[in-house]
């Protein structure tokens, strides 16, 4: 009686429960591992995806976590604000190589990228794409260091307070400008400015100095060194590896409790906003999107099941053409607008107040478990409502279509032969099978879902994973975008493997011992 | 011979008879009328939403202000000295004739600021000039930004989705067509060519990084020549590359066949990039960009749309390569470029064509979504910018109601056209 053969080990005759549970066996298991292990290299795959294109943002970091504002100060502050700024690009890993290996050029140096500040190291690469050789390069910026401190450290006087704030000024734009026109100019205008103040020889010969030195990087130009490619080498010490697996000992007691533990380990960095563990966030948010999610994909298919069914059965009467209708209508309503007036309109004093228009509500740990529930639904409600219409309209098309396929099938008409009740035909025999295309719809709808949660907890200010990443992209916190997109990303994977699982539980053709 | 004119009325060809299907479906046809006239809105909004007349007469002469800022913004010709950073509207005209909405939408109307309501009542000159669709907190008409809009949704939608065809068609053919075992090279080829990509990228973009942004920063006339020196340096590589190999293929070791697996590799990145949900990954790079404007949202929306159309075409693919016309041109000595381009393409094209109408409804929801959110385009005014407006004033239901049905509208229509479009082609697939 049973619709296809069944090619479990079970046998064939089995029927009902005993089938199920044999099913969930060791062939099931032995799947579901094959393909967490293929979820690995894939997940390896994303994390080198979205950390080389989160590498690739502009701005620094440490810059912007340190509020800047001593560049006026004394040589004493000065130092101590580059001190500061070197320890933080060490301390979040910034001063590495990004990547095990690179592809450069000869000209290029593995020691420019621990220059601390972000427009000299733009300018450092400038001079090197110009001129390709990093050795004189390198000695000019000390020169030109040397020089700005010893500008910051003379003592100031009345004769030469002014030639200092001068100088001072016009070595901020040579540290800044690569271009010969604009550097000889400087150059001049430094050497006329040392020589306004009597009191200023060792600055003056300090600027001859690095003029000297600029003057070498032209002379011994190397230029040929940049069409030159090279593969450079890194080793393991590198911001990529260091954000996935961590410096910290695997094995026995870390003594450093300042080194990371690294991605796989738990550790997901600290936020360059609020500059606590990402840790501390994610975990809630992560919650709060699963729970919204499934709460959404059972509603969806408890109420799209029994309609795409019932428009089945009536196919072709008014009730069908009209709902497939009105399910087209309601599946093409954008989210954000829906919900855009649905705060407006059921939220709002002005019109109607039903629903509360954000948060989850403020139930707090003492409060009991009523109040608490009844808070959260209440303030999930809408949310639900808005997440779920969208996709329960295209479930019901779905389910409809694929009942109608299994309805038209040979079994069917053999069933209704032999006499069985209409009840009996759909819900034994047609109903099982007319659930698979369902299923393997839940592979997309969970990643969907996952995506749309940026939109709703938008809406509706929740702090789920999606909210989270929103904030974290307008505030540019690329260690919590990158976390969040990874969770994202394992989140959907789970989605497959589920989805995967129910389709094995569902259809008894599928046999997973072969393969 | 009468036998035969009837033939040839019935096989008019395969596009003749899907149009014949798509015809016979009422919703399908009232959505492609829809989409030209959006279509027309969006050609024609300097036109409709403008606040320079169409025609005038000024001082005794006829100008025609339009005309004249379009072909100024071609960079043709230039407006009259008087005419020079003026209030249009203040003028003291002859004869004067306005477009249907005379606003633009980027101005502030100053005497409706605080977002005036279609029925509130309008600081305005005459009926002529009311704000029929409201005004936003800073003064701006909503039907001006809506019918400006109209523009964006169609160029995003329509340039995202060629960005997204081209990709997925290219890639997903390949994947299709050679599958993992049919497309054999020798093995210098093979590893010659990864190696050579690897030198052309460094000489065409690595060697040339600075000149290239430099000249884009400068204009982007000078961009693009730089950028076609790198192509053309790029192809140079390539080539000459291929031609070095040509000797070295004597030798047996290296010049042994092997098969490269292009079906492994694109399902791979297919499956990499749809573990990732779409939004997250277009907010992860619109966080990279500095200033998202038009064309890179474009960019982003395309480069992350092409999945659907590969596989849609690999499927198509892997029937179409076993059937027996290919296989003739293959016994024919057909080269494999050849029958991949003029023969199974074409016959796999029609698939690909429903899931770009549904891919264009999809671009503009993304780029709507993106703009709500306050991650769009900086630089114009988008319906769904219009719509996030409505957060922050409570009062203003025109900026809920009106931005949100245009949205709407327009995704339903191009649904709706790739609803006709599958029944009219592949009514298997249809239920």
């Amino acid at each position: 009686m049973k619709p296809v053969e069944i090619e479990t080990k079970s046998g064939k005759t089995e029927a009902g429960k005993k089938v199920f549970f044999a099913r969930i066996s060791f062939p099931l298991f032995g799947y579901i591992l094959k393909r967490i292990l293929i979820f690995i290299p894939t997940l390896f795959i994303i994390s080198l995806l979205t950390f080389i294109l989160i590498s690739a943002a502009p701005g620094d970091p440490a810059e912007t976590m340190l509020s800047r504002s001593s560049s006026e100060g004394q040589a004493s502050d000065k130092l101590a604000t580059e001190r500061s700024y070197r320890e933080l690009r060490h301390k979040l890993g910034l001063d590495l190589p990004i990547f095990y290996f690179a592809f450069t050029n000869t000209a290029q140096s593995d020691t420019l990228i621990r220059i601390p500040t972000k427009n000299h190291r733009e300018m450092l690469d400038r001079l090197v794409y110009e001129y390709g050789n990093w050795p004189q390069i390198e000695n000019y910026y000390h020169q030109l260091k040397t020089l700005e401190f010893s500008i910051i450290a003379t003592k100031k006087d009345s004769t030469n307070v002014d030639a200092l704030i001068e100088l001072r000024n016009t070595v901020a734009k040579v540290f800044i400008h690569h271009q010969d026109v604009v550097l000889s100019a400087l150059f001049t205008d430094l050497k006329e400015q040392s020589a306004l103040a009597p009191n200023l020889v060792d600055i003056k010969a300090k600027v001859e100095a690095t003029e000297i030195a600029y003057s070498k990087i032209k002379s011994e130009a190397s230029v040929w060194k940049r069409y030159v490619p090279k593969v450079q080498w890194s080793g393991t010490h590198n911001q990529y590896h260091r954000w996935l697996f961590g410096e910290a000992r695997w094995v026995g007691e870390e003594t450093d409790p300042t080194l990371g533990k690294g991605f796989i380990r738990g550790d997901y960095g600290i936020s360059f906003f609020t500059k606590r563990p990402v840790k501390s966030v994610i975990w809630d948010g992560l919650w709060i999107t699963m729970l919204i999610s499934i709460l959404v994909i059972v509603i969806e298919y408890i109420i799209s099941i029994p309609l795409g069914i019932s428009l089945a059965i009536r196919k072709g009467s008014a009730y069908d053409s009209g709902m497939t209708v009105a399910l087209f209508i309601t599946y093409s309503l954008p989210v954000f607008w829906i919900g855009t007036m649905a705060i407006f309109f059921l939220c709002s004093p002005d019109y109607i107040e039903i629903f509360p228009p954000f948060g989850l509500g403020d139930a707090t740990m003492e409060d009991g478990f009523f109040y608490k529930f009844g808070d959260l639904a209440y303030h999930l409600a809408l949310p639900l409502i808005i997440a779920s219409y969208a996709s329960f309209a295209y479930l019901s098309r779905q389910m409809r279509g694929s009942m109608l396929t299994v309805l038209g099938a040979d079994y069917i008409r053999t069933a209704r032969a032999k006499g069985l009740p209409e009840n009996k035909v759909i819900w034994r025999h047609a109903f099982r099978n007319s659930l698979l295309p369902i299923i393997t719809i839940f592979a997309s709808f969970f990643p969907a879902l996952i995506g749309g949660s940026i939109i709703l907890e938008f809406l509706f200010t929740i702090p789920g994973l999606g909210q989270i990443t929103y904030a974290a992209v307008i505030q540019k916190d690329y260690p919590m975008i990158l976390t969040n997109t990874m969770f994202a990303a394992i989140l959907t994977l789970v989605g497959y493997l589920v989805s995967d699982i129910l389709y094995a539980v569902v259809d008894p053709r599928i046999s997973y011992s072969k393969k | 011979m009468a036998a035969d004119t009837v033939r040839e009325k019935n096989d008019q060809g395969y596009w003749a008879f899907v149009w014949k299907q798509f015809r016979r479906k009422k919703t399908a046809v009232i959505s492609l009328y829809i989409v030209i006239l959006l279509a027309v809105i969006a050609v024609l909004a300097p036109f409709l939403a403008n606040e320079k007349p169409l025609v005038c007469k000024y001082q005794g002469e006829l100008y025609f202000p339009v005309l004249k800022e379009i072909s100024v913004g071609f960079g043709i010709g230039e407006f009259q000295r008087q005419f020079q950073n003026i209030d249009w509207k203040k003028l003291d005209y002859d004869m004067v004739i306005f477009p249907p909405v005379p606003y633009l939408p980027m101005n502030q109307d100053d005497g409706n600021i605080h977002s005036k309501g279609p029925f509130d009542e309008q600081v305005v000159p005459s009926m002529r000039f009311h704000h029929w669709f409201g005004t936003d907190e800073l003064g701006r008409d909503v039907l001006a930004g809506m019918i400006h809009g109209t523009k964006i949704a169609m160029t995003v939608g329509i340039f995202s989705m060629f960005i997204a065809s081209v990709i997925g068609i290219l890639l997903g053919s390949l994947a299709g067509f050679y599958g993992d075992e049919n497309f054999q090279v020798s093995l210098v080829r093979l590893w010659g060519n990864l190696l050579f990509l690897f030198f052309a990228f460094f000489y065409a973009f690595g060697v040339r990084s600075y000149d290239i942004t430099d000249a884009l920063g400068k204009s982007l006339g000078d961009g693009f020549f730089q950028l076609f020196i790198s192509v053309l340096i790029f192809a140079g590589v390539i080539t000459l590359g291929n031609l070095l190999v040509i000797p070295l293929k004597k030798i047996p070791f290296l010049g042994k066949q092997v098969a490269v697996p292009f079906d492994l590799v694109i399902m791979r990145i297919i499956e990499v990039l749809n573990s990732i949900p779409t939004l997250f990954l277009i907010l992860l790079i619109i966080s990279i960009v500095r200033k998202p404007n038009l064309y890179v949202i474009m960019g982003i929306i395309g480069l992350t749309g092409w999945t659907g159309i590969a596989r849609f075409i690999r499927a198509e693919l892997l029937k179409v390569r076993s059937l027996e016309y290919i296989e003739a041109a293959n016994s024919l000595g057909y080269s494999h470029a050849h029958i991949l381009f003029r023969h199974a393409i074409p016959n796999a094209l029609s698939p690909v064509l429903i899931s770009i109408a549904f891919g264009i409804a999809g671009a503009i929801l993304t780029e709507s979504t993106l703009s709500f959110l306050g991650l769009g385009p900086a630089d114009t005014v988008t319906w769904g910018q219009l719509l996030s407006y409505a957060r922050q004033i409570p009062q203003a239901w025109w900026l809920a109601i009106f931005p949100g049905f245009a949205i709407f509208v327009t995704v339903t229509t191009f649904n709706l056209i790739g609803d006709g479009l599958t029944d009219a082609m592949d009514p298997r697939l249809k239920q």
